[in-house]
């Protein structure tokens, strides 16, 4: 009964945690797609790369905790393409960013927490 | 007899991760959590508080988790708290940050449901989850 009643309190903790943080988390998308796009015209500035590195680690930091594990791993592979390439793929830069949205517009928050029945 | 209620002191400057860790470890583990956003913050809770444990991240402005664990590490009267630190880079990190005194790692994004469990694994504690099993089996006790 206790671990029952501690899924329940713990996915409600989350999605309140997640209704708020859900408006700044697409905010680190935008930073992503726009700097997605300065490298698809040519005008990508160091410090935008910094800020869409810090962007993408954050993402796969807590997109997890929500459910969000592809959408996670996505921003892990955006962090990894930025960090360890001087010059990012465009192409493969704007296909992980389209992605990473589709991920976040498509998966419910906290579907990882397992139903009542499993506990 | 009841024990004493453990508390952890979880230091990150992310905010979403705090508050699912505040969340996590209080409603799962049943710890007290005091939680801080950044090294400095942290340090000044640490001295103050003196949890049982904290949880540092690595990645942070100004007072980074290197350098935040590298003080607690140094003050007398924090020296001997475990640290466990918590980073989405684990394979390149691991041997460093356990060779600068962390007590080990946690992984980014965590779940939330087994946060506590792995915290207790890490220090040695008896989980929860382990209080749960024994009590299913003895609930008199």
């Amino acid at each position: 009964m206790t671990g029952i009643r501690n899924h329940d309190k713990v996915k409600a903790a989350l999605e309140k945690v997640w209704l708020h943080s859900r408006p700044e988390a697409f905010s680190r998308l935008a930073t992503l797609e726009g700097f997605a796009e300065e490298l698809r015209s040519g005008t990508a500035h160091p410090e935008h790369l910094a800020a869409a590195e810090l962007a993408a680690h954050r993402l796969s930091g807590s997109l997890g905790m929500f459910g969000l594990d592809d959408a996670s791993s996505c921003a892990a592979e955006i962090e990894a393409v930025l960090c360890h390439q001087s010059a990012p793929d465009i192409t493969v830069m704007a296909g992980l960013v389209r992605r990473l949205r589709n991920l976040m517009e498509g998966t419910p928050p906290t579907a990882k927490i397992p139903h009542k029945h499993d506990l | 007899m009841q024990s004493r209620q453990r508390t952890l002191l979880v230091i990150d400057d992310d905010r979403d991760v705090r508050e699912v860790a505040k969340a996590s470890l209080e409603l799962v583990g049943g710890f007290n959590v005091i939680a801080a956003e950044s090294g400095h913050c942290g340090l000044a809770f640490a001295r103050r508080a003196r949890p049982d444990a904290i949880i540092l991240d690595l990645m942070m402005p100004d007072l980074d988790g290197r350098a935040t664990l590298a003080q607690l590490k140094q003050m007398p009267d924090t020296a001997d708290i475990p640290v466990i630190m918590l980073t989405a880079k684990v394979q390149a990190n691991r041997q460093e940050l356990l060779g600068r005194g962390a007590a080990g790692i946690l992984v980014k994004p965590f779940d939330p449901m087994h946060l506590s469990d792995q915290v207790c694994e890490i220090l040695g504690w008896e989980s929860s989850g382990d209080k749960r099993q024994q009590h299913d089996r003895n609930p008199e006790s």
